[in-house]
Parts: C-alpha cells; sequence; structure tokens
C-alpha cells in the first residue's frame, strides 16, 4: 500500500527539488524522483534496468544538512528532503570529473554506430565544456583486438569503468561471462583468465554493448558501415526470430541495412535482444536470400516459378502422400518464430486438412 | 602425507560461514599460488561464477597467480621503508635471481624492513641480515602514565589463556554474562569509548543499533585489517594481548545478541594469524566459546579469516563483501551495517583498539576509562610512531596529550643533530602537518580536526628536515593510487592524476596552472568520491601546498 502513489501515505512523503515541491513513494531514489521532475541529472554509470551503483558520481546533489553531496542514483528520497540538482560548486565539480575521464581515453567521439549509449560520455563532454585537456596523463584499459569474435569490439582505451557491461550482464543476462579484474586504475574488463569472449560464458547478446557510454564495446557488425555517407535512420520495427516480439530499432544508411538496437520501451523486451535479434539481421539484405519460390526439377536443379505455381505443387504433393500413405504419414512442424495465431492457424490447418493429430512446434527440439 | 585433493579442501570449507577466503588461502598454501584449475574448482565447488571469482582474486595483492608466488620473497616499500632502503633490498634480492616484488606497508615500521615469505616475516636493515623477527612489544610507557590498552600486555604469557587468565583475564566476561545485555551497552555508553579504527563513532551506540535490530541472526566482526601505512597498534595487541580481543568480541556479541563473529585479519600478519586460530582453539577448549559460554546458556562462535593484500578492505562495506566473497568495492550507504552488514544481517563493525578496551572498562568502570583523558578529553589512544624519530613504537598515550610531549620526551625525539619538519596524521590519510604547527598541537581530535587534518586510526610519521616532502607525497599518494578499488571515478582517476603530478620531474604546465589542477582534482575528491580512502587521499596534496609551498615550486619548475 505504501508503494501506491494514490495512498494516504504515499501522498504524504514531499520532497522539494530545485525549490519545486513534489511527493515520491517510500524507496524511490533522489535520482528518481529528480528524473520525473525533467531535472537532467548527469550520470555515465546509471541505467534504469540495473541496480543503482553510484561508481561515476556525477550525479552527486546537495542535500540540505549533509556536508558533502551525496550521489542521488543511490540515495533514497527522505520526507522533508531539500535538495538542489545543480548548484554552481557541484557543476564544476561535474566539470573536474568530466575532464578526469576524458583524460583516460584515447578519444572522445565515437561514431553512433558503435552502440545505443555510445554518445553519452562526448554529449556530456560538450555540455560541460569539458574537452579542456587539462589532468592529461596515463590513459587506463588496454584494447582487446586479439578477441576474432564477429559481433563484440572490445576497444577498451575507450573504458571509463563505469562497469555497466559487466553489470548487465550479471543483472539482466545472468550469465556472469565478464568481469573487474585489478584495481584502480589498472581495472580491466575482461572475462577469466583473459580469454576471448568466444571461450567464456557470453552468449553475444550483445547488452554490453548498447549499454557502454562510451563506445569501448562496439556493434563489429554496424561499424563495417561507418564510411557510408547516409545518416543513420532508425525504424521501430518487432525482430523477425521468435514469437517473443522483442522490438528493435532497425538502423538504416540509404537503402542499406546497417545495424539493429533494442528499443528500451519496448513492451516485449524492455531493451533486451539474443544475439539473433542483436546481430543476425544480415539475411535480409544478403545475396542468397530467395525472393522467389524455386522448384525443383526433375534433374535435380531449381527453377525459379511464381507463387500459385509453387503452392499448388506443394498441395499436390501433401494430396498425393495422404492417398498413397495414409493420414498419418503427415507431420507438421509449426516454426518457433511464428506468433501465437499462426502456431494455431498451423495445427488447425494439419488437423482440419489432414485429419491427423501429428502436430508439434520446433520450440520442443 | 598426501596432500589433500581439491574435493577435500572444497568439503572442509563449503559449508562454513564466510568460505570463499579461506578456501582460497587452502588452494593457495597447499599449490603455493591460484591456479586456473583451482579457482576452477573453487567456482564449481562453491557454486559462483568462474569469471566472477576471477575478477574477485586479482583484485588481492597477495593472491599469487604464479607458481612459486606465495614464496616470494615481498618486500615493504611503504613510506617509512622507502626512506630507510626497502627498495635497496628489493633491488639486492632480484639481483640474486629471486622473484622478489614490493607490498605496500606491512605495519611493521617499529622493526627493521619487513620481507614476508610464504608465512614468515623476516626483517632486517639489509637483504644480508633479513631473519624472522617477531612481532615488536611495546616499551613500558614512558610518561609513567595510567594506561588501558597496554596495562598487562608486557606481563609474560599474556598471550596464552592461563597467563590472560592469571592477569585477571574473562572476569569482566564472567560478570557481564550474570547480568542483563543492555547494562553493558550503558558502561560501554558512559564509557564514551568511540570508534579507534578512526571514525570516532560511539561505541554503546552502535551496539544499541544493532541489539535494537529485530533481523537475525547478527555479528560482531572485528576489523583487524590494519591497512594503513604506518599504523601498527592492532598488531601488538593482537600478538600480546589476543585475549583481550577475544573477551571483547564475546562481550559486544553478548550486548547485541549475536551468535557469530569473525576477525577480519590483515594478510601481512601471518604470525598473528596463526597465534589467533590457536588462542580460539584454546577458548573453544575452555568454554568461553561454544554452544554454552560458562555455563550462561549463551552461544557465540568466532571465526578468523584472513585477507589477501587490499587496503580497501580495512573499510567497513568493502570488508564485509570481502567476507561474503563477493568483489570487496565499498558498499552504498545507508544503510549502514547496523542494519544491514555481514550477509545484509545487524552487524556491529569494531576496530580491534576497541574491542579490547571493552574487557578494561567492564573491569574498572566508566568513569575510571573517562578519567584516564587529560582536561575535558576521554580515554586513552594507541599512537603508532614511526619514521625518523629515536625510539619508533607503538604509545597509549591519553588524549589530550600534547604532540611534543611524545615526540621528544617519550620517543627521544630527532636523530642527533636534525630537526622535525613534519609528521603524518592517522598514518597517511590525514596528510602532513608542518613544523610550523607542531609546538601547540595535541593529540585529540577537535584540535587536529582545526588544522584540517584528524587522528583517525593513529599513526604518526615523522620526517626530520633532509626529507623531500614532494617525495614523501609522492610516496603516499602513489600507496592510495595502488588501493584505490577502481569503484569510483574520482578516486580511481585522481590518485593516479595526482600521483603523476608529484613525480617530481617537471612539469609542463606552469606552477599556478599546476596547483589549479591539483586543488581542483583534490576538491572533487574529497566532496565526491564513494568512500574514505578518495575523500582522505586529497589531504596529502593540499597538506604540502599548505606547509610546503616552496619545495612544490621547486619541484615542479
Amino acid at each position: 500500500m505504501i508503494n501506491d502513489p494514490n495512498s494516504v501515505i504515499a501522498a504524504q512523503l514531499s520532497i522539494t527539488i530545485d525549490g519545486q515541491q513534489t511527493s515520491f513513494t517510500e524507496g524511490e531514489t533522489i535520482y528518481q524522483v529528480s528524473k520525473r521532475l525533467e531535472k537532467n541529472i548527469p550520470t555515465l554509470c546509471y541505467d534504469d534496468r540495473l541496480d543503482a551503483f553510484g561508481g561515476c558520481r556525477l550525479c552527486v546533489v546537495e542535500v540540505e544538512g549533509i556536508r558533502n553531496p551525496v550521489a542521488s542514483c543511490t540515495t533514497q528520497a527522505n520526507d522533508g528532503m531539500v535538495v538542489k540538482t545543480a548548484p554552481p560548486h557541484i557543476e564544476k565539480m561535474r566539470k573536474t570529473l568530466l575532464e578526469m575521464v576524458a583524460s583516460e581515453n584515447r578519444q572522445i567521439d565515437v561514431d553512433p554506430l558503435r552502440g545505443l549509449a555510445s554518445q553519452e560520455l562526448s554529449t556530456l563532454v560538450n555540455k560541460y565544456g569539458a574537452r579542456s585537456g587539462r589532468f592529461a596523463g596515463r590513459k587506463s584499459g588496454t584494447t582487446n583486438l586479439q578477441d576474432l569474435n564477429p559481433f563484440i569490439l572490445r576497444d577498451y582505451e575507450q573504458c571509463i569503468s563505469c562497469y555497466r557491461c559487466v553489470r548487465v550482464c550479471a543483472e539482466q543476462e545472468g550469465d556472469y561471462a565478464i568481469t573487474v579484474a585489478n584495481r584502480g586504475f589498472e581495472t580491466q574488463i575482461t572475462a577469466e583468465f583473459g580469454n576471448d569472449l568466444r571461450d567464456s560464458d557470453c552468449t553475444f547478446c550483445g547488452q554490453c554493448v548498447q549499454t557502454c557510454p562510451t563506445g569501448a564495446l562496439a556493434d563489429k557488425k554496424a561499424i563495417r558501415h561507418e564510411e557510408l555517407p547516409e545518416k543513420i535512420k532508425k525504424t521501430r520495427t518487432v525482430c523477425p526470430y521468435c514469437a517473443v516480439g522483442c522490438s528493435i530499432d532497425l538502423m538504416t544508411k540509404g537503402d542499406k541495412i546497417v545495424g539493429a538496437q533494442p528499443a528500451m520501451d519496448g513492451p516485449a523486451n524492455k531493451g533486451a535482444l539474443c544475439i539473433k535479434g542483436q546481430f543476425t539481421y544480415d539475411f535480409i539484405q544478403h545475396e542468397d536470400r530467395l525472393k522467389k519460390p524455386l522448384m525443383k526439377q526433375p534433374d535435380g536443379s531449381f527453377k525459379e516459378v511464381e507463387w500459385n505455381e509453387a503452392l499448388t505443387a506443394a498441395a499436390r504433393g501433401f494430396a498425393d502422400a495422404r492417398a498413397k500413405y495414409g493420414r498419418h504419414s503427415i507431420f507438421g512442424i509449426a516454426s518457433g518464430r511464428a506468433p501465437h495465431e499462426a502456431a494455431y492457424t498451423m495445427q488447425k490447418f494439419i488437423r482440419a486438412s489432414f485429419g491427423t493429430h501429428h502436430i508439434d512446434n520446433c520450440s520442443r527440439a | 602425507m598426501p596432500s589433500a585433493t581439491n574435493q577435500d579442501l572444497i568439503d572442509q570449507w563449503k559449508n562454513e560461514p564466510a568460505p570463499l577466503l579461506p578456501l582460497l588461502h587452502a588452494f593457495h598454501n597447499r599449490d603455493g599460488y591460484l591456479s586456473d584449475d583451482a579457482l576452477r574448482a573453487v567456482a564449481d565447488g562453491l557454486k559462483t561464477p568462474l569469471a566472477d571469482l576471477y575478477g574477485t582474486v586479482t583484485f588481492y595483492h597477495h593472491f599469487s597467480r604464479t607458481p612459486g608466488g606465495l614464496e616470494a620473497p615481498r618486500v615493504c616499500t611503504g613510506n617509512i621503508c622507502c626512506m630507510r632502503g626497502g627498495n635497496e633490498i628489493l633491488e639486492t634480492l632480484k639481483a640474486q635471481g629471486q622473484a622478489a616484488t614490493e607490498m605496500p606497508c606491512s605495519g611493521r615500521c617499529d622493526a627493521p624492513i619487513p620481507v614476508l615469505t610464504g608465512h614468515t616475516t623476516l626483517s632486517g636493515e639489509t637483504a644480508a641480515d633479513l631473519k624472522p623477527t617477531p612481532s615488536p612489544l611495546p616499551v613500558p610507557n614512558p610518561g609513567d602514565i595510567e594506561e588501558c590498552l597496554f596495562s598487562n600486555i608486557r606481563k609474560d604469557g599474556n598471550n596464552t589463556l592461563a597467563g590472560y587468565q592469571a592477569n585477571g583475564g574473562f572476569s569482566a566476561l564472567a560478570s557481564v554474562l550474570k547480568d542483563d545485555p543492555t547494562a553493558i551497552t550503558d558502561t560501554i555508553s558512559a564509557s564514551k569509548l568511540a570508534g579507534r579504527g578512526g571514525a570516532g563513532f560511539p561505541t554503546g551506540l552502535k551496539w544499541k543499533a544493532v541489539a535494537d535490530c529485530d533481523r537475525h541472526p547478527k555479528s560482531i566482526v572485528c576489523n583487524a585489517d590494519e591497512g594503513e601505512p604506518g599504523c601498527f597498534k592492532d598488531r601488538a595487541l593482537m600478538d600480546y594481548d589476543p585475549f583481550a580481543l577475544i573477551e571483547g568480541m564475546i562481550i559486544a556479541a553478548f550486548a547485541t545478541g549475536a551468535p557469530r563473529g569473525f576477525i577480519y585479519l590483515r594478510y601481512e600478519y601471518p604470525e598473528t594469524n596463526a597465534l589467533l586460530e590457536k588462542c580460539l582453539a584454546e577458548a573453544r577448549e575452555a568454554g568461553l566459546l561454544g554452544n554454552n559460554i560458562l555455563d550462561s546458556g549463551f552461544e557465540f562462535q568466532l571465526y578468523v579469516r584472513r585477507g589477501a593484500g587490499a587496503y580497501i578492505c580495512g573499510e567497513e562495506g568493502s570488508l564485509l563483501n570481502s567476507l561474503e566473497g563477493k568483489h570487496p568495492f565499498p558498499r552504498n550507504k545507508p544503510p549502514f551495517p547496523v542494519t544491514h552488514g555481514f550477509e545484509d544481517k545487524p552487524t556491529a563493525v569494531n576496530n580491534v583498539e576497541t574491542l579490547c578496551a571493552v574487557p578494561h572498562i567492564v573491569n574498572k568502570g566508566a568513569e575510571w576509562y573517562q578519567s584516564l583523558g587529560l582536561g575535558d578529553h576521554v580515554g586513552t589512544k594507541l599512537i603508532s610512531l614511526s619514521g625518523d624519530i629515536l625510539r619508533p613504537g607503538n604509545y597509549e598515550v591519553p588524549f589530550g596529550l600534547p604532540l611534543k610531549t611524545l615526540l621528544y620526551h617519550w620517543a627521544g625525539g630527532p636523530k642527533d643533530g636534525r630537526t622535525i619538519q613534519a609528521v603524518t596524521m592517522a598514518g597517511l590519510s590525514g596528510g602532513f602537518l608542518g613544523h610550523q604547527i607542531l609546538e601547540d598541537l595535541t593529540l585529540d581530535d577537535p584540535c587536529i580536526k582545526s588544522h584540517g587534518s584528524f587522528l583517525g586510526a593513529g599513526g604518526i610519521m615523522v620526517f626530520d628536515d633532509t626529507r623531500d616532502m614532494v617525495k614523501a607525497a609522492h610516496d603516499a599518494m602513489a600507496f592510495f593510487a595502488h588501493e584505490s578499488c577502481g569503484k569510483c571515478f574520482p578516486c580511481r582517476i585522481g590518485t593516479q592524476r595526482l600521483t603523476e603530478r608529484l613525480n617530481g620531474d617537471a612539469s609542463e604546465l606552469s606552477l599556478a596552472d599546476w596547483t589549479n589542477e591539483v586543488n581542483d582534482i583534490g576538491e572533487a575528491m574529497k566532496a565526491t568520491s564513494a568512500c574514505g580512502l578518495g575523500m582522505a587521499a586529497p589531504f596529502v596534496t593540499e597538506s604540502l601546498l599548505k606547509y610546503f609551498p616552496e619545495q612544490v615550486a621547486q619541484a615542479t619548475s
């Protein structure tokens, strides 16, 4: 009941943010309440699907009565709290922190094809004018170009140790394929024993790529198209692979599909994808893709035909088999990619047309 | 005897509380390092993800991943040992073909330079005279002032159960067990005993918070990770008064209603580890620990868990994560350990010195303890004194003692013909206090805080007028950079950048720009770091600039 925003108790909890009084529900963090008020508090380690981590410290805010600024992402709102999200001294420290982060990377600007969140660092660095070149020194992270997997580029010289990749792999995927090795400035994202991802528990779902705020992890297939001159256009669609119906944004340059990104607001997936939806869109424009039915000829070769001719031949084949070997000689397997309605139609087709209950779904295999 | 199999080790530990560290140590000790196969076996045995385990193991300085690593000599190159030839010993051992490496301050600043090999601490002025050396015992109180913590420490046999009992040991426990648990908490509150690890949180209040929380099972955790450079007081207490710690923990457990406790001991004290294990066995045998302590019906199980080399594990959130086998990053607070500590249950995390004071306070009363301080100050503090001073060592001082009394009258002052240029506070965490202000300083937090520093765990390093303070600041910052856990940006990057700026090379920046950069980094670290490490490290640069601006100007131009 306490989490019900309409309850009397909840309505009594109030917080003042930048002079604006608002109610909140118990358990909400300052960051969450501020976000609702469109306060735009900067952060680099936050992904609202993950447990708040409190690493980047950009989201610190001033709370009346507390000496040091507090990380708004990990601090719960309290009744009567008075918060300032962007007083000048905090904005100054945010700039310092961004200058420090910028100083440890080889480059700030990366192609947006690298990943969904890849522009977060450059956006904040620009916003805060943190491209000052101050705090120059050693760069952190060692890029791993030896990992020859075809999907994920591991360009750790761009890594800022926010650990969103490690956390999404553990918390969202449950794979625990990657980890934080060493400590301090020597921290390095790696699989066990420094192994290639292919030899780890990685399923190549690409979630680490899409949550990376610097492009240190990048979609290897998408960045093949960096040089294409056209602008990236995103089209919301549904992954064609299975019946879950994950929403994706298909990225195109001109008429070329250059990549897929998960839709954070997809009702079925909320930003999640698997290897197929994430990386295996190539078939759409592959030269080997069938665009018309092919019919096998007596000499074994295939001949391109129209749909009518193909369907007629298929129907004849079914009818002949049934006549010759009986109705139970036919077995239907519905595709796991088929949605509920199509699967229903499939079993209806097999049961009603052929009179057999030999029907199953490939998902059971 | 054939060595234990992987399965033997896993079976021995997997159902014990806080099993990861002892299981890793079991493999480390058996094989002399942690092999890939060992990690696979541990991950499988404890059902923990292998990548996670790998990351956690690489976090610790002293878990070796190469054969022979356990026995390879590790030479202390802490601030003090750097000044007296630690690096020379390291180079000599390397030249002899040994796989020697450096280690951060290992808490033997009152003895010649320590070198850890296997489970033995050697020490010597040079590589040639390294030999096993017992932990130095504190000298009798030079001020002839009544002591609390050290009152029994120099008595023969005090670190055996019989000896401790002969000195009145466990009489406090016996009287406490007859009383109501709230009575002992009230006594501790009345004594105004506060956290001696440095945070100074009132001990009675902490115990009450744990006692009041209705979630079980609760725990008592002793923070014996004493990783602060220049701090070695807990080592002396555990080596020569270990049963006082055990008695203090049992009393804390009784006061809070905790059935289990852990002593989280730093890796660098192998002899102490062995001694504590022996003491716990003796105490169990004597019915002082276990299911029915002194026939009172009270149950308390106490375990030692050995760390593996990580300063940050002295931070209570990191310590608890480490104990639980997790990656030792600090935890976000709130919630605090008193409600959500070990395994998310109420936990009192207390320092060795705090817990050791408890039996004395129970025996002699809260008023007696309060009266030990000078003036309005309450109680005593152990100070670990090291560096350019004639008699380095552990001293029990009354709060409020003038620093110069300790430095000149008790510890003999600087070496002949030298003057004191600076001292550190809180080991390294409090930065430097320059000679300009040492005259009027008293050893209590109100005074030291008025100079922008703090007493902390009570480590004081002395630097005489021959020392390069920029180099001293560099070595201090290099330590913080080495120990930064990597969780938060300001500390991870800031300690690295500050170390680079103190390396003694001429800076490409003007002094004004150099100072601006150092100050801006420091400001962001102090205000936004996720834990005390990052908040404290800038005290080093801040105090360097405050007291020694001319040395900074010279070093950077």
